[in-house]
């Protein structure tokens, strides 16, 4: 090992040099703005949390496995998954390994910043010695693991098909530069280590380029200029790296231990979800995710999109996008670095002003409560049903639950028998809490008179809003189709199991992806026929396109949705599609080929 | 007139294939009656009388049936499948043969709209929920366990007309004064009866159609609300609940009734464009077959030898459908003579 470089320095570390200092400066200011824009008890909360020490150990390896193996992106798609766990862990390693052989070999020189990057210029080392040979050995591991990746990178960029996206973002001129010069780094870094290798030494990737390369152009004066090249590559990624969609990298280590935190979506340009905004890798996954883009007008309108059109601040398309969205919560599920799309919209949609904002405070549920009061006569405890508005529409739901109710016995009430107060959770989607927060209030009153210990609901609307925003304590809160299985399972309700009866279960969004509920459902129509399943369904299933979401979507728009959820829900023929919303069922009976139920109708007309 | 008898299919043998069967026999030609139903008639044959003069549906579908019986009409034979030729095509029949023809005439008229989609006026779940088809035979047969001396009733209209949601935007044409004539009759018959009319607006163009309107309200007391129903409900007895809005008021109504009848609307029949996307015959947007031109040619289509009549094309009358299927059966003749 000798140093070749008297003053340990060469004028082409520059560019290098000043592209880590801008992109640190950069992330510095960008870190502390983030975290003085959270809410005062949000901060306090974050704070807390990154010196606990069972937080450490979850964000260390929440980090790791994230964002350096992208654990997620394996489970979902092989090739992508090594892709990108290739390029980052690979790049992770080489900078690692170029720090260890600068502490190993000249730790005098720790404080240089730019050793361990171009350590092989600086330092002359032999493979003679176990440890040189195993560190230049891995490093050339690593690079050509690095390489690998950008191979596939450059495949997929043309050709995205292959690796299983059939859509793909469209990039930003800045994104183009961060995409090319993030491709020529390595290459680079190939070139410039092997034109040095026979005199720094190398191992099995750079020890052979640099023989190949010595056959034809023969002299050691390249070596300095690919050197140079590769500083430049390095500066130009890290200087536009704030402005491009790489700036997903440094946001997600901050992003992971805020979420860990528990910190939620307060405002949509501002604390977390900026830091979300900045964290969407644009890598376009949810654009086939979305129910929309069977549209390919609507193509634009997924989470991505928002996401770029945040950062550019363009307000017209922000609305836009916010407004037309399901809220069914999909991209969320396939993303990489978790987006929360759908709050991110709502919080959007809150920011809105209305002219009128008509208040619910004054009305009277005096009426409601007594009638409740009375229905219990003097008993506390049992069952309070609350069909919710959507049954109005879809009444055989009603008749079947009531039904069912009967035939297992249980002692229940309805709370709404002739139309009750809404839920509150259409005005949350809208974005106007405030309301929301008094039909709460109103229906809690009502809910507390009726002495009730269980609230069922036939609604996942109304059941999510319940469960989530409801001060509930004491009363469970229950889907329908949890209740039943449960009523199957303890033998209070018989069913009896038709052959030849193929049942595909449809997610609905706001009780699958929205509460996790998808076991149960299934196990209760096992128990009236042979339960299928969809293309895609559990957490990828795709939203009936009849969502309360969209506030622009016209029923136009939304045929071709629909069609698309009943192809997906028919691909293994059942003879009949199940859902637990009324929503998705009133959406679906209108264009399906065979006969859609809600689960309580199934189960009633088995029992 | 006509050298070789050249074969001439009409697909249905409602009024709209009856009339123009009737009309080609009386030019000379031989044309093939195929009916998937065991009898001949379609839907009018269900029907007890037409408005605007009240008479029995009976005997318009008889006479049209005593006029066309040197006709060869198959009943309760369906097309399999239909392929286009060089210089015509052949229909492959459930009855085993195989039809070659110079023509087709769609006849295939219209399906009523299935009222339990709208499940929110609780077809095929409340007892005393029926449709305007249910009673129209309650009038020719009498026999309906679910009509017993209503002291009130309804008629809903446009339900699956008119309705993005239903997937059918176009007017069903009829039921506006099908509602109407309907009311008066059932009114005649429980004169004490209330019954009222939900409509979002009414189009009474054709022929006393106005008269009949102002005849239901001066001498029959029909109350008209002007608003969709958007909810029906069941009361404890039995009786439906409905919920509309009166529009004319700007205020909710709520009305218990014995007895709601729906006055679902027309769609196209799914084997009309089965049968038309097999010979590659345009079909429109709203689901009806596509005429060659809306005003000068609505009996032809986009290929040769393929013609339309009656409700395939659209929501139509009986006179109208009638007109129709004259008018196809001259430009049949006229296509026929000019391929001599």
């Amino acid at each position: 090992m000798r140093e070749r470089i008297a003053s340990h320095f060469d004028p082409f570390v520059i560019p290098f040099l000043i592209g880590m200092a801008f992109v640190l400066g950069y992330c510095l200011i960008a870190m502390i703005r983030v975290i003085a824009q959270l809410p005062k008890a949000d901060r306090k909360r974050f704070l807390v949390s990154l010196i606990t020490p069972k937080y450490i150990w979850i964000n260390i390896r929440d980090i790791f496995l994230n964002c350096l193996i992208h654990v997620k992106l394996w489970k979902r798609n092989r090739v992508l998954g090594f892709m990108h766990s290739s390029i980052a862990f690979g790049w992770f390693m080489i900078i690692l390994l170029g720090h260890l052989e600068v502490m190993l070999f000249v730790p005098e020189r720790i404080h240089l910043f730019y050793y361990p990057i171009f350590f092989n210029y600086f330092v002359a080392e032999t493979e003679s010695t176990i440890q040189g040979s195993l560190l230049m050995f891995l490093m050339d591991f690593f690079l050509l693991m690095i390489l690998s990746g950008i191979a596939i990178a450059i495949i997929k960029r043309f050709a995205s098909r292959i690796v299983g996206m059939r859509r793909t973002t469209r990039l930003s001129l800045l994104d183009q530069v961060g995409l090319y010069s993030l491709w020529a780094i390595f290459p680079l870094r190939l070139l410039a280590e092997s034109f040095t290798a026979h005199i720094s030494g190398g191992s099995f990737l750079t020890i052979p380029t640099n023989w190949v390369f010595r056959q034809f152009l023969g002299n050691d004066l390249n070596a300095l200029p690919t050197w140079w090249a590769y500083s430049i590559a390095l500066c130009v990624f890290m200087c536009v790296l704030p402005f491009t969609r790489y700036m997903h990298i440094p946001a997600e280590m901050l992003l992971i231990p805020m979420r860990n935190a528990g910190i939620r979506i307060r405002h949509p340009r501002k604390g977390f979800a900026l830091l979300e905004v900045y964290s969407c890798p644009g890598c376009g996954v949810c654009i086939d995710a979305c129910p929309m883009s069977v549209r390919k007008a609507n193509c634009k309108d997924c989470t991505v999109y928002l996401n770029r059109q945040l950062r550019r601040g363009n307000e017209r398309r922000i609305e836009e996008i916010s407004d037309k969205c399901l809220l069914c919560g999909k991209c969320t599920a396939v993303c990489q670095v978790g987006a929360q799309g759908p709050e991110l919209r709502v919080a959007q949609r809150e920011r809105r002003k209305y002219a009128l904002s008509p208040s619910f405070a004054g009305i009277n549920v005096r009426p409601m409560a007594s009638a409740v009061v009375n229905g219990a006569g003097g008993e506390s405890g049992g069952v309070l049903y609350f069909a919710g508005c959507m049954t109005q529409l879809t009444p055989s739901i009603r008749r079947a639950t009531t039904s069912l109710l009967d035939k297992a016995g249980v002692r229940w009430q309805m709370m709404d028998p002739d139309g009750g107060l809404c839920c509150g959770r259409p005005l949350m989607m809208a974005g106007r809490s405030e309301q929301a927060r008094e039909l709460i209030a109103k229906n809690l009153e009502i809910i507390r008179a009726s002495g009730c210990d269980t609230l069922l609901l036939s609604c996942p609307i109304c059941y999510r809003i319940f469960k989530e925003e409801y001060a509930l304590e004491g009363i469970r809160v229950v889907h329908h189709s949890v209740f039943f299985q449960e009523l199957i399972a303890a033998g209070k309700l018989q069913v009896q199991r038709e052959d030849g009866l193929k049942l595909v279960w449809h997610d609905p969004c706001e009780l699958g992806r929205g509460c996790g509920i998808y076991d149960e459902p299934r196990a209760a129509l096992a128990a009236a026929g042979e339960v299928i399943e969809a293309g895609k369904h559990h957490a990828e299933s795709i939203c009936c396109g009849g969502s309360l979401g969209s506030l622009t979507l016209s029923f136009e728009q939304r045929r071709p949705m629909v069609q698309n959820a009943l192809d997906n829900l028919t691909v293994e023929n059942p003879s009949e599609i199940v859902t637990g919303c009324p929503l998705c069922l009133a959406t679906f009976v209108r264009a399906a080929d065979r006969p859609v139920r809600d689960i309580a109708e199934v189960l009633d007309s088995h029992s | 007139m006509v050298n070789r008898t050249p074969v001439i299919a009409i697909i249905g043998a409602g009024i709209a294939g009856l009339e123009a069967a009737r009309q080609l026999s009386a030019l000379g030609y031989k044309p093939i009656l195929i009916e998937k139903a065991p009898v001949t008639g379609g839907h009018v044959a269900e029907w007890n009388r037409l408005f605007p003069d009240m008479s029995p549906a009976a005997d318009l579908v008889q006479s049209l049936e005593a006029q066309t019986a040197k006709v060869r009409t198959m009943t309760s034979t369906e097309i399999l499948s239909i392929n286009r030729l060089k210089d015509g095509y052949s229909l492959v029949l459930s009855d085993g043969n195989i039809l070659i023809c110079q023509a087709v005439l769609f006849a295939t008229g219209f399906h009523l709209f299935d009222a339990s989609k709208k499940e929110e006026y609780g077809y095929g779940i409340y007892e005393r929920v029926i449709t305007n088809r249910d009673l129209e035979q309650w009038f020719n047969t009498r026999h309906d366990a679910r009509i017993h001396n209503p002291k009130a009733m309804g008629f809903v209209h446009c339900v699956g007309s008119r309705d993005i949601k239903a997937g059918n935007t176009q007017c069903s044409k009829v039921c506006c004064i099908t509602a109407i004539k309907q009311a008066i009759e059932i009114k005649e018959e429980f004169p004490d009866a209330e019954v009222y009319c939900f409509y979002m607006d009414l189009r009474l163009f054709g022929k006393k159609y106005e008269d009949f309107y102002i005849k239901a309200q001066r001498d029959h007391g029909i109350h008209f609300i002007r608003g969709r129903v958007s909810e029906v409900g069941e009361a404890i007895d039995g009786r439906v609940v409905v919920k509309a809005e009166d529009t004319l008021n700007g205020k909710p109504v709520k009305v218990t009734l014995d007895l709601l009848v729906l006055m679902a609307g027309i769609v196209c029949n799914p084997d009309a464009q089965h049968y038309a996307r097999e010979i590659g015959v345009a079909v429109d947007d709203d689901g009806f077959l596509k005429s060659r031109d809306n005003v000068a040619s609505i009996t032809e289509s986009s290929r040769p030898g393929v013609f339309f009549a009656g409700a395939c094309t659209g929501a139509k009358t009986v006179p109208e459908t009638l007109a129709e299927a004259r008018s196809a059966a001259l430009a049949i003749h006229q296509y026929l003579s000019k391929r001599g």
